[in-house]
């Protein structure tokens, strides 16, 4: 087990916003982070993910020969997908559980899972592919996609440093660009988190985790990026509050670069993301000696993010449906909160709890 | 306005008989508007989805359809909202929504291209909407926006002021950017019939489509109307939630009425002060 420590602290807090953002219309949703900024949890979640393969790069899986180091990050990618299916394929259940015992059928729409009851031959093969995804379940497949690019991401960085961020951030301008997206199938549509625009936060993430290259370069100059993130965060605060979106009809093609879109990680909600974890950074150590209690939870959250966000995306589901049922008041949302919380705890706790016989 | 308006729980011979007449006048009106080669009349309601043009919509004006028309080129409709736009419950996609709507405003608008592009996603709420809506503009350039919505905001419990804040926010962004909008409402179904958050958010989307001055097609008002007026027509399936290809082909009627007066009629909705 890993003393708290800030990727980890970072990532519990931003699985527990997901899961109350998770929940639509929960009292308790006015209280995240997003409502003054103009980037959510969702960025936060990508570039610490792009941290934590940073540091699996560089610490356990460094001496490893290139085979070796594909198939362990393989390896990864197949449990993240495998994750993906199990919590769709029980979210699915669910939603038809709750049909039976509610007589509910319109339960059966919920966030595009229609079309695994009534075009279950194609939609099943869409589920397998990723294609079919759940409204709020769609994390996970970029995640996915971002895992199974990984080799090729550890491999660049040992073998042609330079290329890797440039190559990253043309994929992702020529995303913008053209409007490149993946598909869905069997409903007609695209991906709601865009792997090729979003893949460059991922990167960022790598990178900057890195004790060398532009990672050192901003934490010797963290004073000054800070000085010029604040702005950056009372701006966005601002257009946030304000509900301003800019109208990109007034601005030249390609406009998916003046937006603040998320499905293509507009440069502003990018920019806006980034400025916020530069004023953040480093801030866990004083948050850690103000708060040492909530500190390690997020932290024990933040080690099994795999395991809790799997957990919250279910929870978040069951929360829904207790608001269907229950109607939506400050009480059983503060159940649902409560509850919620207290079980992604508990799956983290298990989760470490079943490996220490093994370790001991 | 609205809600109250030419609302008659039929159930008496006498109405059922006024009513048959009245459809087989309509009918003969239908014949003779099918000739009609000027596009400036509405486009007939079939029999069984017949509904007193007041209960589908009032009409609002579509100025960048009017201008598309005009311009003679592709009018271009992006149709985004919830399960009824996705066409569950459809046996095929050449029966959904937003293929009949194609044709029956293409039959109407003689020698017009109507393209549209269909983004429906069953169970989703207005707030993923209006997410995902901003980038499906930019790539697609429609100069309408069909948003079904309402039904699953209702049912998730999603508070009336905050669902009517975030439709008004991504309604001000769409014209702004010069896109007319129309909101298509909720079903009737008589499960939800005495649903407080349901009746809300109905309320909502009256009182948006009212002051944002926007075309709101009334579909609780025109299905209850075709439940009270016949009720030997189904247009739900065993469900009792998802439309049938009757109530497909109905909201394709409805939808394409609406926007047509709206195109052809001047100045019929009262300024608001």
């Amino acid at each position: 087990m890993r003393i708290p420590n800030e990727i980890d602290f970072w990532r519990g807090f931003a699985l527990l916003t997901i899961f109350v953002n998770h929940v639509p219309g929960l009292y308790f949703e006015r209280f995240t982070f997003r409502n003054v900024s103009l980037s959510d949890s969702a960025e936060l979640f990508v570039f610490l993910a792009g941290c934590a393969l940073r540091k699996l790069v560089e610490g356990p899986a460094s001496g490893r020969s290139k085979g070796a180091l594909i198939l362990r990050l393989e390896s990864r990618a197949l449990r993240v997908y495998v994750a993906q299916t199990v919590i769709t394929e029980i979210a699915i259940a669910l939603l038809a559980a709750a049909t039976i015992v509610l007589d509910a059928p319109f339960l059966l729409d919920w966030h595009n899972a229609s079309a695994v009851f009534n075009d279950p031959v194609r939609a099943h093969v869409g589920l397998v592919l990723l294609t079919h995804q759940l409204g709020y379940f769609n994390i996970l497949p970029l995640y996915v996609v971002l895992m199974a690019c990984a080799p090729l991401i550890a491999l660049t960085q040992r073998s042609a440093r330079p290329l890797l961020l440039p190559a990253s951030l043309a994929i992702y301008i020529g995303a913008l660009a053209f409007g490149v997206n993946f598909p869905t199938w069997p409903v007609e549509g695209t991906w709601f988190f865009n792997p090729l625009a979003w893949q460059l936060i991922f990167i960022l993430g790598f990178v900057v985790a890195g004790e060398d290259g532009l990672g050192a370069f901003a934490r010797r100059h963290h004073r000054i990026l800070r000085g010029l993130a604040l702005p950056i965060v009372v701006i966005g605060a601002g257009a946030a509050i304000m509900d301003f979106s800019p109208a990109p009809i007034e601005f030249p093609a390609p406009r998916l670069f003046f937006m603040f879109d998320k499905t293509f990680l507009s440069p502003a909600r990018l920019i806006h993301s980034m400025a916020l974890m530069a004023l953040f950074a480093g801030a866990f150590a004083t948050i850690r000696s103000w708060l040492p209690r909530s500190s390690a939870f997020l932290s024990l959250l933040g080690r099994n993010s795999l395991n809790v966000f799997c957990a919250g995306s279910i929870l978040s589901l069951t929360g829904q449906i207790f608001r269907f049922v229950y109607g939506g008041h400050v009480a059983t949302d503060a159940f649902i909160v409560i509850l919620g919380f207290f079980l992604m705890g508990l799956v983290a706790w298990a989760s470490e709890w079943r490996e220490k016989p093994l370790a001991d | 306005m609205g809600i109250g308006m030419a609302r008659k729980a039929t159930g008496g011979l006498a109405e059922r008989t006024a009513l048959a007449l009245a459809f087989a006048i309509f009918a003969s009106a239908f014949s003779s508007a099918e000739e009609a080669p000027a596009p400036a009349m509405a486009p007939p309601l079939s029999a069984s989805c017949y509904v007193p043009a007041s209960d589908i919509a009032a009409p609002a004006s579509l100025p960048n359809v009017a201008a598309a028309l005009q311009e003679r080129r592709t009018v271009r409709i992006l149709a985004i909202g919830s399960s009824s736009t996705s066409g569950v419950g459809a046996p095929s996609n050449g029966k959904s929504y937003s293929s009949q709507l194609e044709q029956i405003l293409e039959h109407a608008l003689k020698g017009v291209d109507i393209e549209i592009i269909n983004r429906g996603v069953t169970g989703e709420v207005a707030e993923t909407t209006a997410e995902r809506v901003k980038s499906e503009v930019v790539i697609n350039r429609p100069d309408l926006v069909l948003w079904q919505l309402g039904t699953n905001d209702a049912l998730a419990r999603i508070d009336p002021g905050d669902f009517e804040a975030t439709v008004r926010s991504t309604i001000g962004w769409l014209k702004e950017n010069r896109i007319d909008v129309v909101l298509v409402g909720q079903q009737y179904t008589t499960r939800f019939a005495r649903d407080a958050n349901y009746s809300a958010i109905r309320d909502s989307l009256q009182r948006i489509a009212a002051e944002e001055n926007i075309l709101y097609v009334r579909r609780y008002d025109a299905m209850r109307f075709i439940a009270k007026a016949h009720a030997n027509l189904e247009l739900m399936s065993r469900d009792n939630f998802h439309l049938n290809d009757l109530g497909y082909q109905c909201m394709a009627e409805h939808v394409a009425h609406a926007v047509i007066v709206s195109l052809f009629v001047k100045g019929v909705r009262p300024t608001k002060d």
